[in-house]
């Protein structure tokens, strides 16, 4: 306790210079905290979005991932119904959603063009995964109760069918058999999903259509939605081993590319970041404490002729580095807690990211455990360089020491 | 070296033990093509309980002959015996252990710690001997009674006269009851006064715990009440 006095004390000798070292560490410790926050908080926004798009889980049959169908539904699964029935009895399955993944073509009778057509359970899957397209135009499907065949479009494929909620279009898809099947469906509703590509090709119909179009009363995989992201291990292990043969499980990360690409890009984007601000941590404290310790050369040299051993000085000028380094490190924590939370209130958005055609909520992460290896990493530096800078001066004789200017 | 055997007697009347014995000390310093003689073959014996002033100009020598007695230097050649141990071979850790036990400094300008009390800076040496708590309050308190700075004890240095720090710096030496002290001109910067009683502090104190004093000075008050005199002249012993 008494050398830990002693270093506040020493720190507080010269006040100005504490206080530059204090505040860089700071904001470096708040920088570091920030950024690291924010690239969180994106993790966590694309984990929701990846897991929301496919289901924390999916089964399909041995496949169905990794080879192409010849023919559409090769790899599909007949009896879906019993299998959905089983997989609800798990206690962390909230919802299993079939769908039928196709595409071929949709016309208006004078132009055909592509289209990659999703067929689903329209009151499961905007129930569970709320709006996870925003409607642009007409209604949700499933919300008109007539027996014509519905679509929604992408806002930029009914651009360029010139088709409106309620025109007449045609899908045109290969059977299972092989052969060529068209169904009349009408446009129940212009969506947009925010990435252009995506508006430009993407179709939902219900499963019934679907099944029609492509002659097979089959589903290619099932969403299985759980009670959150935390079961997702133990759910997958528990239904992996009653699964029968010719079944395969995947997590969402398994199958979230985009995810683990924007994961990378980031870690190695703020990790780079960060290492830049600890090394001007690193300066800043180096030469703050190298200025001391000159000033204080007579000092040390009086200390050492009274019996402290040079792995004690060491330790003296170590806790003073440890002291600015934690001093500054709890304040950078503190201003990024206040900045943080600030924004949670500020509603800040930010702009559209390349090929999205909508912003975002600037939100930073708070994750304690961050914040706790951020304070201990900045100290540590601290300590070390002032380590490093102490035991330089051990290497002076005490002669030399006590006759400094 | 005719006057050897003298200087390695003991002081008239002083039977007690010898503190520290130098044999043959020289000590060169070079800077650059310049070598510079600060002692040549240095005989001595230092008795306990002696006040042994140092004299001598500047540059004889004085300072280099009282760092190697307190082991903050190493002489280039000779023997140089503490309490009949040869340190030749001691390496550094060892010689640090020896000086926080048995070895006590008063430098000319204090060489108080700044953002120290007056209480701590006399309590270091003890904390670094690693005496309890306890026992180290009771005995920094009967130090600073010892020396009049009882209510001074709280205050920092710099809150204090010339005069007091040296006191200050006095306890601080004779805290530990040293076997041996160092003093580099102590009085230098006080008034006569001052110096006097600095003085009396000394002397009663080293004789009251069998210590041995070698105090370097110019000072002739001082010279006058220590228990042998010796001179030095470009790094010789007269």
């Amino acid at each position: 306790m008494k050398w830990l006095k002693f270093a506040a004390r020493n720190t507080l000798r010269n006040r100005r210079r504490s206080l530059v070292t204090i505040a860089v560490a700071a904001l470096g410790t708040a920088g570091v905290l920030l950024a690291s926050g924010f690239a969180v908080r994106a993790y966590q926004a694309l984990e929701q979005a990846a897991a929301s798009d496919t289901g924390h889980l999916t089964l399909a049959r041995s496949g169905y991932f990794d080879r192409e169908e010849a023919t559409p539904l090769q790899y599909g699964i007949e009896d879906y119904q019993a299998l959905t029935e089983r997989l609800r009895a798990d206690p962390d399955v909230r919802v299993v959603m079939p769908r039928v993944r196709f595409s071929g073509l949709v016309s208006n009778g004078d132009k055909s063009v592509i289209m990659l057509g999703t067929g689903i359970d329209p009151a499961a899957e905007f129930r569970v995964r709320g709006n996870f397209v925003q409607l642009h135009a007409g209604t949700l499907l499933g919300s008109k109760q007539d027996a014509t065949a519905e679509v929604m479009l992408g806002r930029a494929l009914a651009q360029s069918l010139s088709a409106q909620v309620g025109s007449e279009l045609t899908l045109l898809a290969s059977t299972r058999a092989g052969a060529l099947n068209a169904l009349d469906v009408r446009v129940s509703g212009i969506f947009t999903t925010g990435i252009l590509e995506l508006d430009q090709r993407t179709l939902y119909t219900d499963i019934r259509t679907a099944q029609l179009l492509i002659d097979a009363p089959r589903v290619s995989s099932l969403g299985i939605y759980l009670r959150g992201m935390d079961v997702t291990d133990s759910a997958r292990a528990r239904i992996a081993a009653r699964l029968q043969a010719g079944f395969v499980l995947k997590t969402w990360r398994e199958q979230a590319t985009f995810y683990e690409a924007v994961r990378n890009l980031y870690n190695r984007i703020f990790g780079a970041m960060g290492s830049i601000l600890l090394v001007i941590v690193l300066f800043v404290v180096s030469s703050a404490m190298a200025s001391a310790i000159l000033e204080r050369m007579r000092e040390l040299g009086t200390l050492r002729a009274l019996g402290t051993l040079p792995s004690q000085l060491i330790r003296i000028v170590a806790l003073e580095g440890a002291t600015l380094g934690a001093a500054g490190a709890l304040l950078g924590a503190a201003l990024a807690l206040t900045v943080s939370v600030g924004l949670l209130y500020a509603r800040i958005q930010m702009p559209p990211p390349p090929g999205r055609s909508a912003g975002y909520p600037l939100q930073i992460a708070i994750v304690p455990i961050l914040y706790g290896y951020a304070v201990l990493a900045v100290t540590l530096l601290s300590t070390a360089c002032a380590a490093v800078i102490g035991r330089r001066t051990t290497q002076k004789t005490i002669v030399e020491a006590l006759n400094h200017a | 070296m005719s006057y050897a055997i003298d200087l390695m007697r003991p002081a008239a009347g002083a039977a007690a033990p010898v503190a520290c014995t130098l044999r043959a000390i020289s000590k060169t310093y070079r800077s650059g093509e310049h070598t510079t003689s600060a002692l040549r073959d240095i005989d001595l014996a230092v008795m306990s309980s002696e006040l042994l002033a140092l004299t001598g100009p500047s540059g004889s020598g004085k300072s280099t002959l009282l760092n190697i007695c307190g082991l903050i230097d190493r002489p280039d050649a000779g023997e140089y015996r503490f309490e009949s141990r040869d340190l030749g071979k001691l390496d550094e850790p060892s010689r640090a252990l020896l000086r926080r036990e048995a070895i006590g400094f008063v430098f000319q300008s204090f060489n108080l710690v700044p953002v120290m009390s007056v209480a701590d800076n006399v309590d270091y040496p003890l904390l670094l001997l690693g005496v309890p708590a306890r026992e180290r309050a009771r005995r920094v308190a009967d130090m600073l009674e010892r020396v009049g700075l009882a209510e001074f004890a709280v205050r920092r240095p710099d809150a204090l006269s010339g005069g007091q720090r040296q006191r200050v710096a006095i306890a601080r030496a004779l805290i530990k009851r040293p076997r041996l002290v160092i003093a580099d001109e102590p009085t230098a910067s006080l008034d006569s006064a001052t110096a006097e009683q600095m003085l009396g502090l000394l002397r009663e104190l080293c004789h009251a715990h069998g210590t041995a004093c070698l105090i370097a000075t110019h000072d002739v008050r001082l010279i006058e009440r220590c228990d042998r005199v010796l001179g030095l002249r470009d790094g010789v012993l007269q």
